[in-house]
């Protein structure tokens, strides 16, 4: 890896494969499906969770390559994956911010990136064992974040949810992978909608840089 | 002390909410085990007194399991009750698994189990022992355990962090499982270390695989280092010092002398191939160099060694000892005599070997680090199928390269290559008496021919 120039596509790619671990773990944790359907598996040397369902695992591959595309074009901020319950109420939100990651046009998704220190010195972009080191503390907080957070009622259902940056387009071209809903004002009415933020991880690997944090609504209850 | 404990405690359980198991403690406040369990129950009991659910425990129970019905117990694995055991240990006993299920007469069965249990279903696991021979805490967390799997990051973590130490002295202090006949391999045959006292924790296995790990690192030191002089610099992050003075306390922490490159060396000797095996004849590398002979025999000397005594006591179990009747420091002198000699040659080939005067300097100390990356594969592999060995082995390969001057200078490196040879090989080495006063030569020429494509012995072999 330190041989190879990083291009950001490759940190894009370190993104989802992470992203993909992250949502199997959370499904495990809030029993959105049942523990047993999840077998053991080890990613960036920790045990992790896997789904089993073949359904389950094409869904979450699906999302998590039409973020890529996104992620590509540069124009997410924020990546969600939400809880719903039964009535599409949502009951919390995990929430990966990415807007940190460097953008580039379409022709330099390919161009290796380079980074130079104060002193003029290169800088590694992806620096491969701290990187793995962090998503694997990041992935053992969320583990146990289901100990922290309340349980989830019967019946919950997942998504996963961008937000994107003010500028840029929305992906509403035809075939179309991602649904557009409009923003809510929950930012603003906080009298109605008790929110607790829960931080979990901020990764700091190079270029890979990004913040994890949980939203809890008070509607579960 | 008490201090130190209750605040290490309560900045990672509490304050940073994160899983620490009896072992991290007892690493991080180097303490003995069983003092670790201890604390971990009087914080568990003080901080729930104050504040009762504020830090959960992870309990191990070891015990008898209560015989279950024959139609629950297969032989190999019954299902807990609880469903959230994690571990199952020691089999049932023979003669359970198979009449069972033919059996109508119910065979009382018990099964000694080694069961993780979480605080709330403690008093459940309980009730399905029948005896409990032990319980302790094995871990505290903030908040209750979601994830049984995830306390084996607490043991990864460990293995990251205290690699550098030394096991065989490390285990008294932490009161890790010691297997008596364990010993390190050692350059010089010598009287083996005294058996320490195995210490009754509860079976774990984990302790043990921490030990014949290093062990397994110790010999692919040693068999490096075995005559090769010079010393590469002390860059390696895990210096694991292998005793190779078998002196009467275990404990003894051994100098470091560097010795990379026997690796070069024993392509030099006869051009071959096979530098990374274990090194349990000591002694006989100790004793032929005291022939004066040219640069090549000593090592092809210690190589054959090598080869014979890696497979023929492969197993540990008899590897005949250097006859008392030289000195370790006629020994010692021997080896000095060596190094002064196999300095010059290591000279032009070797890559950028710096300080050689510390191979002087060490005298004395006949050990040398473990100056393998843990990264790097630790052994040779060799898996015999169908007939062929097939593996991954160090080989020297020669490279040339032009230097300013315009001088081509041939380097030798050591590199990993993937080998196939048909199975025959292993056979003829094993057959070779492992006894160190071998005949050098004739049985160097044997070995390389095992080993090696496509080095020079290939030339005297098939005859």
């Amino acid at each position: 890896m330190a041989n190879e120039a990083t291009t950001l596509r490759n940190i894009v790619a370190a993104f989802t494969d992470f992203l993909t671990v992250a949502i199997h773990t959370i499904l495990y944790e809030r029993a959105i499906y049942p523990q047993t359907s999840f077998l053991s598996a080890r990613k960036y040397n920790f045990a992790v969770r896997q789904n089993r369902h073949p359904k389950v695992c094409g869904w979450i591959n699906d999302a998590v390559s039409a973020v890529e595309t996104e992620l590509l074009k540069g124009t997410v901020e924020r990546v969600a994956i939400v809880i719903f319950t039964k009535d599409n109420q949502p009951v919390e939100r995990f929430m990966l911010d990415v807007s940190r990651f460097p953008t580039a046009t379409i022709a330099d998704l390919d161009t290796p990136l380079e980074r130079k220190s104060a002193e003029g010195d290169k800088v590694p972009i992806l620096p491969k064992v701290d990187m793995e080191e962090q998503f694997r503390a990041t992935l053992s907080r969320l583990a146990n974040c289901g100990s922290t957070l309340r349980p989830p009622p019967e019946g919950c259902t997942f998504t996963v949810a961008i937000e994107l940056k003010s500028v840029g387009q929305a992906p509403v071209a035809h075939p179309q992978p991602w649904m557009p809903v409009e923003a809510t004002e929950q930012d603003g009415a906080d009298d109605k909608v008790q929110k607790r933020t829960v931080p979990v991880r901020a990764v700091s690997a190079g270029e890979m840089m990004l913040e994890c944090w949980i939203e809890e609504s008070a509607v579960a209850d | 002390m008490a201090q130190e404990y209750t605040e290490y405690l309560a900045i990672n359980v509490l304050n940073e909410q994160q899983l620490v198991s009896y072992r991290s403690l007892s690493r991080a406040l180097k303490v003995h085990s069983n003092l670790a369990k201890q604390m971990l129950y009087e914080f568990h009991r003080k901080q729930n007194a104050k504040r009762p659910g504020s830090v959960h425990a992870t309990y191990l129970i070891t015990g008898t399991r209560r015989p279950e019905s024959p139609s629950q117990t297969n032989g190999a694995h019954s299902q807990e009750d609880g469903g959230d055991t994690v571990m199952q240990s020691s089999p049932p006993l023979p003669g359970s698994s198979a009449p069972q299920h033919e059996e109508d007469a119910e065979e009382p069965v018990s099964v000694r189990s080694v069961l993780l249990v979480k605080e709330e279903h403690l008093e459940q696991a309980k009730a399905t022992f029948e005896s409990i021979t032990g319980i302790h805490i094995y871990s505290l967390q903030a908040n209750g355990l979601s994830d049984v799997q995830s306390l084996t990051e607490c043991n990864r973590k460990i293995t990251a962090s205290y690699a550098s130490e030394d096991p065989l002295q490390a285990w008294k202090q932490y009161g890790t499982i010691q297997n008596p006949n364990v010993k390190r391999r050692t350059q010089r045959r010598g009287p083996p270390p005294p058996a320490p006292v195995a210490k009754a924790a509860e079976p774990k296995t984990k302790p043990l695989a921490p030990t014949t790990k290093p062990t397994v690192l110790e010999r692919q030191a040693s068999k490096e280092s075995k005559a090769s002089q010079e010393s590469k610099p002390a860059s390696k992050p895990t210096s694991k010092p292998s005793s190779a003075k078998a002196t009467p306390e275990p404990a003894k922490k051994p100098a470091t002398v560097k010795r990379q490159d026997s690796d070069i060396f024993k392509s030099f000797a006869k051009g071959r191939a096979k530098p990374k095996k274990q090194d349990s004849q000591s002694s006989a590398e100790a004793t032929t160099p005291a022939a004066a002979e040219p640069e090549d025999e000593p090592m092809g000397g210690f190589s054959d060694e090598d080869d014979d005594a890696e497979d023929g006591a492969a197993d540990i179990d008899e590897v005949p000892q250097e006859p008392e009747g030289k000195s370790k420091k006629e020994r010692e002198a021997d080896l000095q005599a060596m190094m002064d000699q196999e300095d010059e040659i290591m000279e032009d080939a070797a890559e950028a070997i710096p300080d050689k005067t510390a191979a002087e300097e060490d005298e004395g100390a006949i050990d040398r680090p473990v100056s393998r990356q843990a990264e790097e594969p630790a052994k040779e592999t060799v898996t015999v199928e169908n007939g062929r060995r097939r593996g991954r082995r160090r080989v020297m390969k020669k490279k040339t390269v032009k230097d300013e001057d315009g001088y081509l200078v041939t380097k030798e490196e050591a590199a990993w290559e993937s080998f196939s040879e048909d199975e025959p090989a292993p056979k003829k080495l094993k057959t070779a008496p492992a006894t160190s006063t071998n005949k050098p030569t004739a049985a160097g020429k044997k070995g390389a021919a095992k080993a090696g494509q496509g080095n020079i012995m290939s030339f005297f072999s098939k005859k």
